[in-house]
């Protein structure tokens, strides 16, 4: 038998397998908590390159002043209308998808037969992998066209000064936010499972019945989680929002005038870091960086959120 | 309540469901519709004589005899149109002032309007701008030119809106030497030009010439590719390694927690924010590149898809069967020997489709490659100028030629083929990934 002696390990063989195993570990820790711990690399460089504007300039005037002249002398650094700018897209993006995107998720998980679903994943893939840019260039090619005049078409010969505006930019963000809420969602109502369904019909209720009383208070808090994704996806988007939006720093008048040109935090960072100078680190280099932090603490608090939902149902669910 | 009212209020509510799914259904075609059919017009269309001179000029494509030949004809059958444009400005000082006045400007725009139509007058000196040398290379751009040349377009705003007023300029110049060259462009265009259906598939791989006028789009092809690869190949080595420690190594910890958390934020940053993550960071304090780099772009977006990858890479792992590595365990096979030869290879599908959909991520992304690694004009670069010089990209000249361009209307073709492009790219791979998948499920079902 001249195999079985390899099968037995002397000690000094046992020692190298273990400290072979020992180090393959500890390399694929190492890596693993690059690839994790970059989020906060992220987060320092973000803020070192911030902090020199929050020193000089201030806290107040950044987020309540309404006054954007990064090319003035002084220079002013109001970003309070960009601030109002991207909550306003984002918000009205988000209030746009949420009600056909759950009721898409509703219908595709519950209503339609499992082959037409088969056909519909992709569908609702591919509107989530089309880039951006090319949404934008949708935006800002057929959509604003379209959108200026249809004014006319209105009761009272509406006049839409420029297809590039707010609502413009929503609509978009909007369609682009659809996939997000649907796939979670559709999976958030897949989750809470067959017995809960069959118990309801058992109950004589119609499917509607069963899936607005039901299956959707059960679902509620992946369907929450969606609306938080969609929010995300909306908030960060870049290209959409800066070839659509108008790009004009002011608050709409009325705040709530959807066809007035808006500017956000990502359109600022992405149009104006061409003109600061990126080497030398002027004021208005360091303010993008400022909106770039105040982007990626938004979008930690929403992830933040996020989890506390997920966690919550986690403990809801296990104690019955 | 009723029951009849409670089965409308059913019929009611799927009805809205199934109206949404359309309408999710109908924006995607909504979108793409416009977006394939103009962008093929960039590799299929209407080529007129003006082109296939382009062509021979600067690409040294097509037959020289035969674009001679025709180029000839057509000169001949320009003459008229000279003929007329040269008498009238022989007539022009002998009119009443009030007369010259009022054709003056007119004739100059009608004379513009030739030189864009036909290209520059015979005897003129070449132009120093290529786009100037040649007339309308395509026939339907090429018609709006002859629409202008016979009609003025101005706005009226007696209504408030502004309202485009065409008017025709035949009127003005009755009874002079320049009338009869409006009804000969509106009856002879086609001698004029000579439309003819002309493919153009190499549009995807030639480079442009005067900033996108002419020629194709093959540096930010390129320049997409080498991101795109660049950034799988930074970020798949990672991203597998994560996901194998998550799955196979990881105790469930508070460390654990931390870093699975990281990788959850990591998916939900802004992609500006790492733009300029990549300034900050890759170019201004490692200092890949001293400016703008594909590296820096690479490494950038490969930050941007690690998140996908590790996660794809973990499903992929954990849908491996329990047995399987019993199995290899069994047979006194170690852990790394197990993972290498028998857990990858089966999860190997799964960690391909989440690949391919990352790579399409990458190669679509604009706003991460701003400050890092796309210019507006730009070679194409060799590989071993990746770790110095910016490259363009389908994705950020796209956003380019429609707002920055100083001719943005008259390039409109190459902006909806380079959005075709990159959305055929895109959808490849997505489609590529979708297969995968559908092998997979076959394979576990058989």
């Amino acid at each position: 038998m001249k195999g079985s002696e390899h099968l037995i390990l002397s000690a000094a063989e046992k020692l190298q397998r273990k400290i072979l195993g020992l180090l393959g570990r500890s390399l694929l820790f190492a890596v693993t908590s690059v690839a994790a711990l970059s989020v906060l690399a992220i987060l320092f460089f973000i803020a070192r390159d911030a902090w020199p504007f929050f020193r000089d300039k201030g806290v107040a005037a950044f987020f309540f002043s309404t006054a954007w002249y990064p090319a003035h002398q002084p220079p002013e650094f109001g970003a309070a209308a960009i601030f109002v700018g991207s909550l306003l897209v984002t918000l009205t993006a988000v209030a746009l998808a949420v009600p056909p995107g759950v009721l898409a998720a509703i219908c595709m998980s519950d209503i339609l037969p499992f082959s037409v679903r088969q056909v519909l994943k992709p569908v609702v893939e591919m509107l989530a992998a089309i880039p951006s840019v090319v949404y934008g260039f949708f935006a800002l090619t057929v959509l604003a066209p379209f959108l200026q005049d249809s004014g006319k078409w209105l009761p009272g010969g509406f006049e839409i000064s420029s297809g590039v505006n707010a609502l413009n930019a929503s609509v978009i963000l909007g369609v682009m936010a659809l996939p997000t809420i649907v796939s979670v969602s559709e999976d958030a109502l897949q989750a809470a499972g067959r017995e809960l369904r069959e118990g309801s019909y058992a109950l004589g209720a119609t499917r509607a019945e069963t899936l607005v009383k039901v299956v959707l208070p059960a679902a509620v808090s992946g369907v929450f989680s969606a609306v938080l994704l969609g929010i995300m996806r909306a908030m960060g988007e870049t290209m959409v929002v800066w070839m659509a939006s108008g790009n004009a720093a002011q608050i709409p008048k009325p705040w709530y005038n959807l066809l007035q040109p808006v500017r956000t935090l990502t359109a600022t960072i992405a149009g104006d870091m061409g003109e600061a100078d990126q080497m030398t680190g002027s004021a208005h280099y360091h303010v993008l960086f400022a909106m770039g932090l105040s982007l990626l603490v938004i979008s930690f608090l929403c992830n933040l959120a996020g989890e506390w939902i997920v966690t919550r149902q986690r403990k809801r669910l296990r104690g019955g | 309540m009723h029951m009849r009212t409670r089965r409308f209020l059913d019929r009611a509510f799927t009805s809205a469901a199934c109206l949404a799914v359309g309408l999710m259904v109908l924006f995607l075609l909504f979108v793409l519709g416009p977006i394939f059919v103009k962008g093929a017009g960039a590799y299929v269309f209407m080529g007129t004589v003006e082109h296939r001179r382009m062509m021979l000029d600067q690409f040294d494509r097509g037959n020289e005899e035969r674009v001679t030949a025709e180029w000839l004809d057509v000169q001949q059958a320009r003459r008229p149109v000279y003929e007329a444009l040269s008498a009238f400005e022989k007539e022009l000082p002998g009119l009443p002032a009030a007369r010259r006045k009022e054709l003056k400007p007119a004739f100059k725009a009608v004379r513009e309007g030739v030189a864009e139509l036909l290209g520059p007058e015979p005897g003129e000196p070449l132009p120093a701008l290529t786009r100037k040398m040649y007339g309308q290379t395509r026939w339907t751009k090429a018609q709006e030119k002859l629409k202008e040349i016979r009609f003025e377009e101005s706005w009226d705003y007696s209504a408030g809106a502004g309202r485009k007023v065409l008017t025709s300029r035949q009127p003005l110049f009755d009874g002079t030497a320049l009338a009869p060259l409006f009804p000969l462009l509106e009856r002879d265009a086609r001698k004029l030009l000579r439309p003819r259906l002309t493919f153009y598939p190499r549009f995807l791989t030639d480079v442009s010439i005067d900033a996108h006028f002419f020629g194709g789009i093959g540096p930010e092809v390129l320049g997409t590719m080498y991101l795109a690869l660049g950034a799988m190949l930074i970020a798949v080595p990672l991203g597998i390694i994560a996901a194998i420690y998550f799955q196979e190594y990881a105790k469930e910890g508070p460390v654990m927690t931390f870093l699975r958390s990281c990788v959850n934020t990591l998916a939900g940053v802004p992609s500006i924010v790492f733009g300029l993550f990549g300034l900050a960071f890759f170019i201004n304090t490692m200092h890949v590149s001293s400016g703008k780099s594909v590296l820096a772009g690479a490494l950038t977006l490969a930050l941007l898809v690690l998140p996908t990858v590790i996660r794809s890479s973990e499903e992929a792992i954990a849908a491996v069967p329990r047995a399987y590595k019993e199995g290899a365990m069994a047979l006194g096979a170690g852990p790394w020997r197990t993972i290498l030869t028998v857990i990858l290879p089966a999860a190997l599908p799964g960690i391909l489709t989440g690949i391919v959909i990352s790579m399409g991520r990458a190669a679509g992304e604009t706003a991460p490659i701003i400050f890092t690694a796309a210019v507006s004009v730009g070679k194409m670069i060799g590989p071993t100028e990746i770790a110095s010089q910016p490259t363009p990209a389908l994705s950020w000249n796209l956003y380019n030629l429609c707002t920055e361009h100083e001719a943005v209307n008259e390039i409109r073709h190459v902006q909806f083929g380079m959005a075709a492009t990159l959305v055929v790219i895109v959808l490849a791979l997505n489609l590529v990934a979708i297969l995968i998948r559908a092998r997979v499920a076959r394979r576990l079902k058989g």
